[in-house]
């Protein structure tokens, strides 16, 4: 359950479905200029705090690469390719003493080099030759972006669906049953909650009525997963379940009505997926989410694959823009998700061991793991704009 | 549920936690989301620039230079210090963090913001800005590397100063793990704690994916003299303590104590020091029940002058084979100021520069969580530190009133030149 929810969309079926293809690559149709320009393919960049001007201001169409040194900058370290306000290609974090390059494929027309925080910090280069369209990392991320609502339309679908049994259960009377469809139906709600806690309808607050912990709310408004849950495993007992099951039922199926018509910004994909991580170390990773039935680890998880896919719908396009923050994140994803295969149990509810049987060293090491991919994912949004 | 109880503020009221973000502005339905939130902001949209640039306050100490500031600085008031571990295995990363924490450095040991502001509204802001308009204070950031640096990780083992060992298991040692050891550390020093706080905060921050906080101390008040203009502070004991401390101004002791030298068998540690912390927890409820003629015994020292029980101000030499009219030793054989001296070490000096702490209090006694985060200097602590507080820790009174709770050691690298240069940019690149 666990596991086998995620939706059908990966990045790789992704970037099959869009047909694109990484930066710099062959096969757009441009020939390209013909190499008359002698300086053609490398053009040679010093960093410095006055600017970053290249050394060359012309070149001819076609695949080139950018060698940026860092002379003598101390705050400013990162170089971008601008084609409007678009980032086509970028060096981050070269300190005084260091360098590195970028290489891709420039059609005609006006970029600009630019480096946040220099005295001069865009300057002009033309690139001359021959114009080809080529599919831009812009379709790749509308495209992304569309498809995530997809994402999140199959999520609410789960949820309301897996809802159903936790309702049936407890209308049996059955508490080991309930227990287990309350952790499969946990996954489908921890997967898109920004989305779910971005709706405040009049009075209505969706993400408090279906998912408020004990406290966050005046106790005669308390209701949700988390009534359920301290039914369940405090009291060990479905006795006054039914109502607030049914109403969490009603509450996931408007939920699945709202997001029938979402469309999302790429920005917005890449926010709500940090604003997932942020659940993770604020709530999961203290105990607090599932303070009674202690299967924190299975929300952990399940805020982690709904960043993950989020970040996925926007891998493609974020590719040909900042490909070594695409990577970092790449990176970075697979370690927690790594790290957090190490505590999956079969054999308990939720599939993972119970927070209460982590140590101090095993939430440090998790936190830290989550804490070093908000950092490169924080930096997602503003490339994606 | 009681609607009776339900008062018209409950209505006002938040309903929920809030949301840490806005991700979707709360609109609902198509077109309304399209027309929201990212739209509108053009990258590199110009933001006024808040960067004063250098600050203009005398309270500057040059960042770059032959030694690393931090040790022959006179010592500033306060410390935040923080030991790391490296996470990653790319030594290229880890190369460019050092890079990225030196011009870092750079510039908020200036006063200026670490980097420049970001323009992008949709871009978190570089620098965390706490510090932005305070004076740094006599800022130092200092950086070393820990023994376990040196390991199969990053192809350093040959390239480990044999100084650089692990303090070994010492007498009177109640370490715990967690305060133990590291393969990083950044000492921050400044007169202003919110300045010394902006470093670790921000070291860490540029380090995430790279290195972990391991642990982190913060001191609250120097308690040495580092320097002839300044006057000795007190311990939390309320003595004056390294009153006969290493002043920056001998250059002569400076390089025979303090600054690695020819001696060494890595080159790139020339012009370095390495720095021993340790935290001691002082038992100070029990400390302040015994009383004064006994507090003075074990220093050796009188505690409101500072003067040695052999003299009358706080900079008379010590007479150590002084006796009484009871025929014993004046400075008693076991005291803190005989121990410690360089008369009964064959001349051997340490460059002490630690600060008063507190971690608020001990969980299991209630009591305070206070004492000394000690920091020292030297050219070799296997030859310095180590067998200095073998001694003392076997042997001075103070054990009795003092705990050694945390350990670490590190290589601190020579000075950053100039620009361009970095934190062990010769231990990586020679």
């Amino acid at each position: 359950m666990r596991i086998a929810a995620r939706a059908g969309l990966t990045a790789t079926a992704l970037i099959a479905a869009l047909g694109l293809t990484a930066c710099g690559s062959s096969g757009s149709g441009d020939s390209g200029g013909d190499g008359a320009d002698g300086k053609r393919g490398a053009i040679e960049i010093v960093l410095t705090d006055n600017g970053c001007a290249p050394d060359v201001a012309t070149a001819a169409s076609g695949a080139m690469t950018f060698n940026i040194t860092n002379k003598d900058a101390t705050g400013v370290t990162e170089v971008e390719l601008l084609s409007g306000t678009r980032i086509l290609a970028e060096k981050e974090n070269l300190a005084p003493g260091f360098s590195g390059s970028f290489s891709l494929k420039l059609t005609a027309g006006d970029y600009e080099i630019y480096c946040p925080g220099a005295k001069t910090s865009r300057s002009k280069f033309t690139v001359t030759g021959e114009a080809a369209p080529e599919a831009t990392g812009d379709d790749a991320l509308t495209q992304g972006a569309a498809l995530y609502a997809d994402y999140v339309k199959t999520q609410a679908a789960t949820l309301v669906e897996a809802v159903g049994p936790l309702v049936a259960a407890i209308q049996a009377n059955d508490v080991p049953a309930a227990k287990q469809a309350y952790a499969n139906a946990r996954s489908g709600y921890e997967r898109i909650e920004p989305v779910a806690e971005s709706f405040a309808l009049g009075e209505q607050n969706l993400d408090a009525d279906i998912d408020a912990r004990e406290g966050d709310v005046p106790d005669n408004e308390w209701r949700g997963f988390h009534v359920i849950e301290k039914g369940l495993w405090v009291g060990n007992s479905t006795t006054g379940l039914l109502t607030v099951a049914q109403e969490l039922q009603a509450n996931v199926t408007k939920l699945q009505g709202l997001v029938a018509d979402l469309e999302y910004q790429p920005a917005e994909l890449a926010n709500g997926a940090v604003a997932l991580l942020e659940e993770v170390i604020s709530g999961k990773i203290t105990g607090e989410e599932e303070r009674y039935s202690h299967i924190d680890l299975l929300d952990f998880a399940g805020n982690v694959e709904g960043a993950q896919q989020a970040f996925a719908f926007l891998q493609p396009g974020l590719e040909s823009i900042d490909s070594t923050l695409s990577e970092e994140c790449v990176t970075q994803f697979a370690a927690v998700t790594t790290l957090l295969e190490k505590y999956t149990d079969a054999a308990v509810v939720g599939g993972y061991v119970l927070y209460t049987t982590l140590t101090p060293a095993d939430t440090v090491a998790l936190a830290n793991a989550v804490q070093a991919l908000v950092d490169p994912l924080s930096g997602v949004a503003a490339k994606v704009v | 549920m009681t609607d009776n109880q339900r008062a018209p503020a409950d209505d006002a009221a938040p309903r929920r936690r809030p949301s840490r973000r806005a991700f979707l502005g709360g609109a609902v339905g198509g077109g309304a989301l399209l027309a929201g939130g990212a739209a509108g902001f053009a990258i590199g949209q110009a933001v006024a620039d808040p960067d004063p640039g250098p600050h203009p306050s005398a309270g500057l100490v040059d960042f770059y230079g032959e030694h690393q500031a931090g040790i022959a600085t006179p010592s500033q008031d306060r410390v935040a210090f923080a030991a790391f571990d490296v996470t990653t295995r790319d030594v290229e990363r880890l190369k460019g963090m050092l890079g990225l924490w030196a011009a870092a450095a750079a510039r908020t040991t200036t006063g200026r913001l670490i980097g420049t502001t970001e323009d992008n509204p949709h871009a978190p802001p570089v620098d965390t800005g706490e510090a932005l308009g305070l004076s740094p204070a006599q800022l130092t950031i200092t950086v070393g590397f820990g023994p376990s640096l040196f390991d199969e990780r990053f192809g350093l083992a040959g390239r480990k100063p044999a100084a650089l060992e692990d303090i070994p298991a010492l007498p009177a040692d109640v370490l715990q793990a967690a305060l133990v050891g590291g393969d990083l550390c950044v000492q921050a020093c400044s007169n202003d704690p919110q300045v010394a706080f902006h470093v670790i905060r921000n070291f860490a921050r540029i380090g995430r994916g790279t290195v972990v906080l391991r642990w982190s101390q913060l001191g609250f008040g120097r308690t040495s003299t580092t320097s002839t203009g300044q006057s000795t502070p007190r311990n939390l004991m309320g003595f004056k303590d390294g009153t006969n401390n290493i002043k920056a101004e001998n250059q002569a002791q400076m390089d025979d104590f303090v600054w690695v030298g020819d001696e060494t068998d890595q080159d790139w540690m020339k012009g370095g020091s390495y720095l021993v912390s340790r935290r001691i927890r002082m038992l100070i409820e029990a400390w302040d029940a015994d009383f004064i003629a006994d507090q003075e015994r074990i220093f050796g020292r009188k505690k409101e002058s500072g003067a040695p029980l052999t003299g009358k101000a706080e900079f008379d030499p010590i007479d150590f084979s002084a006796k009484g009219a009871d025929g014993a030793l004046v400075i008693d054989p076991v005291s803190h100021v005989r121990l410690a001296s360089p008369e009964e070490n064959s001349g051997l000096r340490i460059l002490r520069r630690g600060f008063s702490y507190t971690d608020g209090i001990d969980a299991r006694t209630g009591q305070l969580d206070a004492g000394l985060f000690f920091i020292c200097f030297q050219k070799d602590p296997r030859t310095q530190f180590v067998p200095l507080q073998r001694k003392l820790g076997s042997m001075d009174s103070l054990n009795e009133y003092i705990k050694h709770t945390g350990s670490a050691v590190f290589a601190v690298p020579p000075g950053v030149r100039e620009v361009g240069d970095w934190f062990g940019k010769a231990l990586f690149t020679s």
